[in-house]
């Protein structure tokens, strides 16, 4: 104690400079900090809070209503598949053919939903999409 | 206005003229049909002139290759083939060897179909035997079954070929395939892909695709004027590719 008190001059540096490194630290603790938040961010950016944008479709009207084929577009693509393939029923006017007139790419369309609910159908592994 | 009484009569026979022509015939021409369907009426079937066809061609297996996109492994245990060519010797040669394109014989009794514990394997109305990749589980039942070899296992995965044809689906690995009658060729009232290749300038016009339920067909005419044989007719499946000349 005698040593800091007969030294003030010596004190008051001290104590500068332990503020100047504490002032200096914190700013790259929130520099470093934010980089991070931004990284992270960017790893997420699939996920954009809300259901995915889709590519919008060319033609004036699906073959069923919207809100019909949102829903059951799934059945719908099985059973007409069952009947292709076990019946040989052959409809020109509902066939995948005729899907990819409006819908032109499945990556801009089927892959958007399927890829943010998380299902996988693997129909395009084998089949080549019409284009 | 005044007519005489022939050209009442003239008008006359003009309308009964139109009317006699008119069942069954439209002067416009129908459009193409929206919706096609495999029927019963029909029975497609083959049949092979094996004295027409020649040793080192291979227009029907290049054919057919190209059309339904068959995969190459480089490995002949596994290579898949749904139509090859066989070279059928006599042991005591007393007759001359005979090259035969050999592929699945649609028969009207499939063990192959019989065996399928997913009926991935069925007969389709108009009898052709097609696999539903769908629903194959890669047991290999039906290839021990077939008597004929006709069906390959897709060992690997395969891609699609550079250049291939974007109509007909690649298999994925794990499943059983085989000749179908190019189906999809069929069902838009064409020949498949061999017969149109073998009818073609590289080949030796040896194959017949036709429609045995109709007897003014091709082949219907052939097979009831000429002798015609299936293979392995002892088994009692009832071929459908039928070989003139064996």
């Amino acid at each position: 104690m005698r040593s800091l008190q007969s030294h003030p001059v010596r004190f008051t540096l001290l104590l500068a400079l332990v503020w100047a490194s504490v002032l200096v630290l914190s700013h790259q603790v929130m520099a470093s900090g934010s980089s991070g938040h931004a990284a992270e961010a960017h790893s997420h950016s699939d996920y954009t809070g809300g259901p995915p944008e889709l590519e919008k479709a060319k033609g004036e009207a699906c073959i069923r209503p919207t809100d019909w084929m949102r829903r059951n577009h799934m059945d719908f693509l099985k059973h007409r598949r069952g009947q292709t393939v076990r019946e040989g029923l052959r409809i020109r006017s509902e066939s995948l053919l005729k899907c990819s007139e409006c819908h032109q790419s499945h990556e801009k369309f089927c892959d958007q939903c399927h890829n943010y609910v998380g299902v996988a159908p693997n129909c395009f592994e084998c089949h080549i999409y019409p284009k | 206005m005044t007519m005489d009484r022939r050209t009442v009569l003239g008008f006359g026979g003009a309308a009964v003229a139109g009317v006699a022509l008119a069942p069954g015939m439209t002067l416009i021409a129908a459009p193409s049909p929206d919706k096609t369907e495999a029927s019963g009426d029909q029975r497609w079937a083959m049949l092979i002139d094996v004295n027409k066809c020649e040793t080192n061609c291979t227009a029907c297996t290049k054919a057919c290759r190209q059309e339904n996109n068959v995969p190459l492994f480089g490995d002949a245990n596994r290579d898949i083939h749904w139509i090859r060519k066989l070279e059928i010797r006599d042991k005591e040669h007393k007759r001359p060897s005979v090259s035969l394109p050999v592929l699945c014989n649609h028969c009207e009794n499939p063990p192959c179909a019989h065996v399928c514990p997913t009926e991935a394997t069925f007969i389709r109305k108009d009898g052709i035997v097609l696999v539903d990749k769908h629903r194959c589980i890669g047991c290999r039942y039906c290839i021990l079954a077939c008597p004929y070899k006709a069906r390959s296992l897709v060992y690997k995965k395969t891609s699609f070929p550079e250049g291939g044809n974007p109509n007909v689906p690649i298999r994925a690995k794990g499943v059983v395939e085989k000749c179908n009658f190019c189906v999809h060729l069929v069902d838009e009232g064409k020949e498949p892909a061999c017969v149109q290749a073998c009818n073609g300038e590289e080949g030796n016009k040896a194959m017949v695709f036709g429609d045995l339920n109709d007897p003014k067909s091709e082949i219907s005419t052939i097979i009831r004027e000429v002798k015609t044989q299936t293979i392995r007719a002892d088994l009692g499946l009832k071929p459908h590719v039928h070989y003139k000349g064996l």
